[in-house]
């Protein structure tokens, strides 16, 4: 695979013309992200707004004027179609091989053991922003059972994910964790945590550095979706990684006050919502121990930019379901974990850690457009529970 | 317990819950961009699978690789892969074509008016 994920025993095997259409919708990504994405800037700078300039006498100075503007180019709408086909392509090649082998897939998987817990909650609600759309057009999203015991949407996002970061989430969909990981341990050098807790773990890909990184840690994590803990119970035990899966909405934890090191949550609070975000703060707030400190990486609000750079940067809100990531932009998180009783709270930037060496095409960092600006060093928010 | 036999799982989904944007201002260009991609996709898809048989059969001794860039056709057999090509063409470019006859007044054209004269 171009993408050179590592084929564990969980993971369901491409046959090889799967593969090769998987590969292929790689290669489109990386042409149709780097080459082409990165000309939707040059445009802009070239004809978009100087027209606008022209007109106003000023450039303009909001996505809201900038949108308008972008949508009504040919190249743009061109280039915008092409990357959402790729996406949805992208779900395609892979339902495909997951779909082939999904009854021995279901099998294995209530089979798993011995290593960690799989705790789920039937009566578990999914909540609306799950189930109104499907987030980032993964047919069926995170949560839908389409068997018995069904684990199809754990294994679809397995093989999706490296196809959809082009080799930036690493060996084993580990990247956000490491990250993590890397800031703590460069903040904490002396420390080795009991309990962790990793907040929409979804297959527990980003659970897992913590257990590589600190063996013997208790690594919690949580999720609403159900055919992901499934899987993800599976394929912890195929990575032999002990981790604690449960099926839990994050905004309603199940766990004792005061109970955890670290909590952590890549890429959770874009897939959630207003009042959401807030509870899950609070909960954060509550299960950490005093001193415990709390690490999230998303796309959060960190400062103004070019328009353009934020227009581009929202193409997933309106072309990928990931519907309320220009809201959660317009929250001062930092201020809502301050009112929940956080006391040393901010951004903090840290390198974004990938195993692998990067593949032709990719973004380079510093480079402008889309999805070329997010990799490099990123910013982490970072949440200090006083020590008492 | 009888357990639910899975062996013919139910299709998965394929599509995803949620408006999806229209692109151009005429709907059919979507539809014929994504035809394009995914024809694109499966032309990629042939050309790593001739890729992969001819380096098994290299692989087996059966044919050196560099014969297959070694290859001339012979007359006969150039002439038929032009003939291959041609038909192929017409094929893709029917559309086009029928208006190309059109243009050069090829086809004798009956007037809507005309037909529906003729059968009513």
């Amino acid at each position: 695979m171009e993408h050179r994920q590592r084929l564990h025993d969980a993971l369901p095997r491409p046959n090889h013309d799967e593969s090769a259409r998987q590969d292929f919708v790689a290669s489109l990504r990386q042409y149709s992200g780097r080459v082409l994405g990165a000309a939707n800037y040059k445009l802009y700078k070239a004809k978009v707004e100087p027209a606008f300039d022209k007109a106003k006498g000023r450039p303009p100075e909001s996505v809201d004027e900038v949108r308008p503007l972008m949508t009504a180019e040919p190249y743009y709408q061109f280039w915008s179609a092409t990357q959402r086909n790729s996406q949805e392509m992208m779900w395609d090649s892979v339902i495909d091989t997951v779909e082939r082998h999904q009854s021995e897939l279901n099998d294995k998987a209530a089979r798993a053991g011995p290593l960690g817990s799989l705790k789920l909650d039937p009566a578990l609600k999914v909540p609306a922003y799950h189930t109104a759309y499907d987030i980032h057009l993964q047919p069926g999203g995170y949560h839908t059972e389409q068997a018995e015991e069904d684990v199809s949407a754990g294994a679809i996002y397995d093989l999706g994910v490296p196809i959809y970061a082009l080799g930036m989430m690493g060996t084993d969909n580990n990247s956000t964790g490491d990250t993590l990981v890397n800031w703590y341990r460069n903040a904490y050098p002396e420390a080795k945590p009991e309990r962790v807790l990793d907040l929409g773990c979804a297959i527990g890909n980003s659970t897992a550095p913590w257990v590589k990184a600190y063996p013997g840690v208790e690594a919690h994590g949580v999720d609403v979706a159900a055919p992901c803990l499934r899987y993800g119970h599976m394929r912890a035990n195929a990575l032999g990684l002990p981790i604690h899966l449960s099926q839990q909405n994050a905004e309603h934890l199940d766990f004792p006050d005061n109970h955890f090191d670290v909590v952590a949550s890549a890429l959770l609070f874009h897939e959630t919502s207003r009042p959401a975000v807030k509870r899950i703060f609070e909960e954060c707030f509550r299960v950490l121990r005093p001193g415990g400190v709390a690490i999230h990486f998303d796309g959060f609000f960190t400062g103004p930019q070019e328009p353009i750079l934020e227009f581009l940067g929202l193409w997933e809100v309106y072309n990928n379901n990931e519907k309320f990531l220009a809201a959660l932009r317009t929250l001062d998180v930092v201020k809502i974990n301050q009112e929940v009783g956080f006391k040393d709270v901010g951004f903090q930037t840290s390198p974004f850690v990938v195993d692998l060496p990067p593949l032709k095409m990719t973004a380079k960092a510093g480079e402008k457009g889309y999805m070329a600006s997010s990799f490099g060093a990123v910013p982490l928010l970072i949440a200090v529970k006083p020590a008492g | 317990m009888e357990t639910i036999a899975q062996d013919k799982p139910a299709p998965l989904a394929r599509a995803a819950k949620g408006r999806k944007p229209r692109y151009f201002a005429d709907p059919a260009t979507d539809t014929l961009l994504s035809m394009v991609l995914a024809l694109t996709q499966e032309l990629s898809v042939a050309r790593d699978r001739i890729d992969t048989l001819e380096r098994l059969l290299d692989r087996a001794g059966v044919l050196a690789a560099e014969k297959v860039d070694a290859y001339l056709p012979t007359p006969d057999e150039a002439a038929a892969r032009a003939d291959l090509r041609a038909a192929m063409l017409r094929r893709v470019f029917r559309a086009a074509e029928k208006e190309a006859q059109d243009l050069a007044g090829g086809v004798v054209a009956t007037s809507e008016p005309e037909v529906m004269d003729l059968i009513s």
